[in-house]
């Protein structure tokens, strides 16, 4: 495994993680107050900032981080959800998007992010100061707690119940540093306590800046972490100072400064070494935030320079006396289980292993020769005993660094009063397996993966054609009919599962249209807030599945058919109300099944299409000549609408795109083989049916011959194939017809359309071949040269260059290794 | 920008930067009667802060920065050293 | 040869630690939430499966704390240090993390040098933690 494929997972989980917080973002906004919406909405945004501290991409974390913070609070219920804010997160989730897209791109989030980064974080945290929602959600402290809540929630829930009183932190003693008149004066600020490593200048560090840069800051105390040494001996670039300091500043905006050293801070809120007052629902009061000097890492608290060599077995031996200290800790704690015991025995082996010195051994042999059931008061007590000498300037300074460092140890009677009786995690755990059911396996693949397989599997389908080829060669040119038939026999068998693992990786690449519906909650909200309009959005048969291509295909087309609803459809208000309909819109979007298709359905309760005003602007545009428009119906001239080059806006709204017309619509879904049609009320709205195949995957072609070429033709826009004597071709001008059962059909020669130096070849008998092709209601015959057999093709669109060749469908390896090029006729001629 | 040695006093201007440490550091080591001048300086790097920690010089002048003055205990109203 | 449990909600997460863990030289395995976790745990054979558990906070379905007091009520020979895993806003846990029964509580992201250290001291690697030693400040 190596950097890429982690980046590829990260990026894969983040595009996952943004489009469940897109959608619950928008179901948040409806119902603001929904603790599992909050909860489930928080979960996906701290999983989102936890990937991305991970690869130190600092301005996405910074957003992400602000938006946390944000959420932390609304689902605590100290803060209240605003449409304002909703937009807030959209745009930080939306440039996250971008972000994401950057990385894919070239690995890495360039310089320019910066600045939007630290306007999109400050417009994020300022919502911070907002108030609270005026019903106090009640915090239903849930027994089973592990499914959505978090610690935090648990911890409130258990300690918050009864008697007990919220988790208080006893005031750390260098509060004393603080003059107590501001202390009084700011009682919601923030106090904390910052000892840089001795090393920090090294790494560029100046914690004389950061601490100077902490927002609202009101004190700021340099003390030093151990007594200077005399003058003449001192180094100036060993970080001695221990800095403390007050800033009425929201927490989170503290520990947010100091992110990039936690480990060597300490930030308190000063509301939380107050005891909470009785209030009805536990205020969710941040807590002390000590920060986890615990293990990690502890400050050097002397000054003295450890000696060049053996720095790593000096920091080793540090690591592992405070986690023995630690192990030692934990055996004191009341309530233990045994289970616990036995981890801590085996956690002190790990130790004095790792260590690995002579005292380490001997240690070793007697921790191994204490009793099974040893209690935690015995192990505790060896361990106490038995505990590994450091070096000796280390040694002293660990027993007095841990009281500040380590939390853990210090003053815990209270709180172990107030913790978690042993018998309460049952009940939640049970419950919570209870609800889990069917336990499901879903397995997350990328798309690239599928599509290789959808390759692989097309390959196959053709390759196994060429059996039956095969056996028949081998009947008539070898004279083998036993060879032949066994050929034959597992042609049949490899045949079934050929088909049957197309028809399965079919069903994979199957995907619900509401993958593309569900971008058109956000795109009618936004889009009708700007226009001051009021637009619901009605979303059925979200569960339809089709193709991946066609899903794809279809995602601008529906885009831009939502667009016009909104800007062109859906009248304002006050002109719905006049015209004695509600004032909201609604736009409804419908997927169905409909045999082998696929049929979605957007229509409208707007203004509709005025038909004379199509006709008025077909004539200005030079469309159609004046005569022609006046014999249309309304319904017909509705319908040039779709004609090139038409757009009915008299100012082209920069919503809806610069002269983006139906046309492109409809050519965008006829390129994957489908349809759309149009149909509109004049004043009741608007309706837009299309239709499109199921699958993209197989498609039955025709192969025809042209100028000594072969080229395919989609099976569904046959209609005959038929020999035409030339004498019964009429010329008119430069056009050619013939009559094919009473009805004119106009001829084209194929060689002409493609360009090809040949004409059209006749047979023996003087006839063409002509390939009647149907175009919308009308059919037009292909000259061609010579019919071929039909057959089943995997059909890839042309990429790349290529893609813009109207003229092909795309391409499809044959059997025999040769490419085949199938056409799209309509785009010919 | 920087640091100006002077005959008697060592004047801190701008902003003074973790190189410049070292030099001050030697330079007021050297000094019968050590003193700086922090009328014009906006901010030192904490070495530098330790530094003035360290040797204690005399402060000429007012010290720019309220947080620098404080906490070298040279603020109006603080007890002097 | 030492196997470590990783058990965390998010992939990119568990790719990240089992990669640090793996190429310090350990087996591992990983589960997506505590349920999971306490699954393959009841799954496997009795004697102790794993040598280390490095278990994030918050998850769905079951979180960090509840599946470590539900490790520790397994029987003493199924045990194994637990290295709890958490982001800084949750700092203020550690004491639940004891109460649980957790062994020791790492920040996250954890710097891998941090990461191989601490849990080479838990599972008694010494070459390893010697050199994870070399990177980290004293």
């Amino acid at each position: 495994m190596n950097q890429t494929e982690l980046l590829d997972q990260f990026i894969l989980e983040a595009r996952d993680c943004l489009e469940q917080i897109g959608q619950r973002l928008l179901e948040v906004e409806k119902s603001p107050t929904d603790a599992e919406l909050l909860n489930d909405l928080f979960r996906l945004v701290h999983t989102l900032k936890g990937n991305c501290g991970l690869f130190e991409f600092k301005p996405l974390e910074r957003v992400v981080h602000a938006g946390e913070d944000l959420l932390d609070r609304v689902r605590n219920g100290t803060l209240g959800y605003s449409n304002d804010m909703a937009d807030a997160l959209l745009d930080a989730m939306d440039f996250t998007a971008q972000m994401i897209d950057e990385i894919e791109q070239t690995g890495a989030i360039s310089s320019a992010a910066e600045g939007r980064s630290q306007a999109l974080a400050t417009a994020l945290r300022a919502h911070l100061a907002g108030p609270a929602p005026t019903a106090v959600a009640t915090q239903s402290a849930p027994a089973d707690a592990p499914v959505t809540a978090t610690a935090a929630a648990t911890t409130a829930a258990t300690t918050t119940a009864p008697a007990a009183t919220p988790h208080v932190t006893p005031a750390p003693a260098w509060m004393d540093r603080i003059p107590t008149t501001l202390l009084e004066r700011f009682p919601d600020a923030v106090v904390w306590r910052y000892r840089p490593e001795p090393e920090c200048f090294f790494k560029g560090e100046d914690p004389w800046l950061l601490s100077r840069q902490v927002p609202a800051l009101k004190h700021l105390d340099v003390g030093t972490q151990g007594a200077w040494p005399p003058v003449e001996e001192a180094d100036c670039y060993q970080c001695n100072l221990d800095l403390v300091g007050l800033s009425d500043a929201p927490i989170a905006y503290v520990s947010d400064h100091f992110r990039c050293v936690p480990e060597q801070v300490e930030v308190i809120a000063l509301s939380a070494l107050r005891p909470a007052p009785p209030v009805a629902a536990p205020a969710p009061v941040p807590v002390a935030t000590t920060t986890p000097a615990a293990v990690a890492t502890t400050v050097a608290p002397t000054l003295s320079v450890a000696p060049g060599g053996g720095q790593a077995a000096a920091n080793l031996r540090k690591r592992a006396l405070q986690m023995w200290d630690d192990q030692i800790a934990l055996l004191s704690r009341s309530g233990i289980a045994p289970g616990t015991v036995a981890a801590v025995r085996l956690s002190l082996q790990g130790l004095l292993r790792a260590t690995a010195d002579d005292s380490a051994a001997l240690h070793l042999t007697t921790l191994l020769a204490l009793p099974a059931n040893a209690s935690a008061a015995a192990v505790g007590q060896w361990a106490a005993q038995h505990r590994p000498t450091g070096e000796a300037h280390g040694d002293a300074s660990n027993a007095t660094d841990h009281p500040d460092g380590l939390d853990v140890h210090a003053d815990h009677p209270a709180s172990d009063g107030s913790g978690l009786p042993p018998g309460t995690p049952p009940d939640a755990a049970r419950r919570s397996s209870g609800d889990d059911g069917g336990h499901q396996k879903v397995l997350k693949v990328g798309q690239e993966k599928i599509d290789r397989l959808m390759d692989l599997i097309g390959e196959m389908v053709v390759a196994k054609n060429a059996l039956p080829y095969l056996a028949q060669r081998a009947e008539t040119h070898f004279q083998q009919r036993e060879l032949a038939r066994e050929i034959k026999a597992q042609y049949a068998v490899i045949n079934r599962i050929a088909e049957d693992m197309q028809h399965a990786i079919m069903q994979v690449r199957m995907l619900p249209v509401g993958t593309v519906f569900q971008r058109f909650g956000r795109l009618v909200r936004d889009i009708s807030r700007k226009l001051g309009k009021e637009v619901e959005l009605v979303v059925e048969g979200e569960d339809t599945e089709a193709d991946k291509n066609v899903i794809e295909s279809l995602a601008d087309p529906l885009i831009h058919i939502i667009r016009n609803s909104l800007d062109h459809g859906i009248e304002l208000p006050e002109a719905r109300r006049k015209a004695g309909k509600p004032a909201h819109g609604t736009i409804r979007v419908a997927a169905r099944q409909e045999s082998d298709r696929v049929v979605i359905e957007i229509d409208d309760d707007g203004a509709g299409v005025d038909p004379n005003r199509i006709r008025r602007k077909a004539i200005e545009r030079g469309l159609i000549p004046e005569d022609k428009a006046a014999t249309l119906t309304d319904t017909e001239a509705v319908q040039l609408i779709f004609l090139p080059g038409f757009s009915t806006a008299d100012t082209i709204s920069d919503l809806s795109g610069r002269g983006v017309g139906m046309d492109v619509v409809r050519t965008a879904v006829e390129r994957i083989n489908g349809h759309v049609e149009l149909s509109s009320q004049f004043g009741k709205g608007t309706r837009l049916r299309l239709s499109l195949p199921l699958s993209m995957a197989v498609t039955n072609v025709m192969i025809i011959e042209a100028g000594g070429r072969r080229f395919g033709v989609p099976m569904d826009l046959i209609v005959e194939t038929v020999r035409v004597h030339a004498d019964d071709i009429h010329h008119f001008k430069q056009a050619q017809t013939t009559v094919l059962r009473g009805r004119i059909v106009p001829l084209r020669a194929l060689h002409g359309l493609l360009a090809l130096d040949d004409t059209p070849h006749l047979n023996e008998e003087g006839e063409h071949a002509v390939l009647v092709v149907r175009f919308g209601s009308e059919n037009v015959g292909l000259l061609v040269d010579q019919f071929h057999g039909a057959t089943d093709i995997i059909l890839k669109p042309l990429e790349g260059v290529l893609a813009g060749l109207t003229g092909f469908a795309g391409t499809a390896l044959m059997g025999d290794g040769s490419v085949l090029m199938v056409l799209n006729p309509k785009e010919l001629v | 920008m920087g640091i100006r040695y002077l005959k008697k006093y060592a004047a801190l201007e701008d902003i003074v930067t973790v190189e410049d440490a070292e030099t001050l550091f030697g330079w007021l080591k050297q000094q019968a009667k050590p003193a700086v001048n922090l009328s014009k300086c906006v901010h030192v790097h904490a070495a530098v802060l330790q530094v003035l920690l360290l040797v204690k010089p005399q402060v000429h002048g007012h010290a720019a920065d309220p947080w620098l003055a404080q906490a070298l205990g040279c603020a109006p109203g603080q007890a002097s050293d | 040869m030492n196997r470590v449990l990783v058990i965390d909600d998010a992939a990119t997460v568990r790719m990240y630690h089992r990669k640090i863990l793996g190429d310090a030289g350990w087996q591992t395995d990983e589960a997506i939430n505590g349920l999971e976790a306490l699954e393959k745990l009841n799954n496997q054979p009795p004697e102790t499966p794993f040598d280390l558990y490095v278990v994030d906070i918050n998850m769905p379905k079951m979180d960090g704390y509840t599946f470590v007091r539900e490790l520790r009520r397994h029987p003493s020979a199924m045990q194994a240090p637990v290295m709890m895993v958490s982001t800084e806003a949750q700092s203020q846990d550690t004491s639940v993390a004891f109460d649980a029964g957790a062994n020791c509580y790492l920040v996250k992201p954890a710097k891998p040098q941090e990461l191989v250290l601490t849990a080479a001291l838990l599972l008694g690697d010494a070459a390893v933690a010697l050199k994870a030693a070399e990177g980290v400040r004293a």
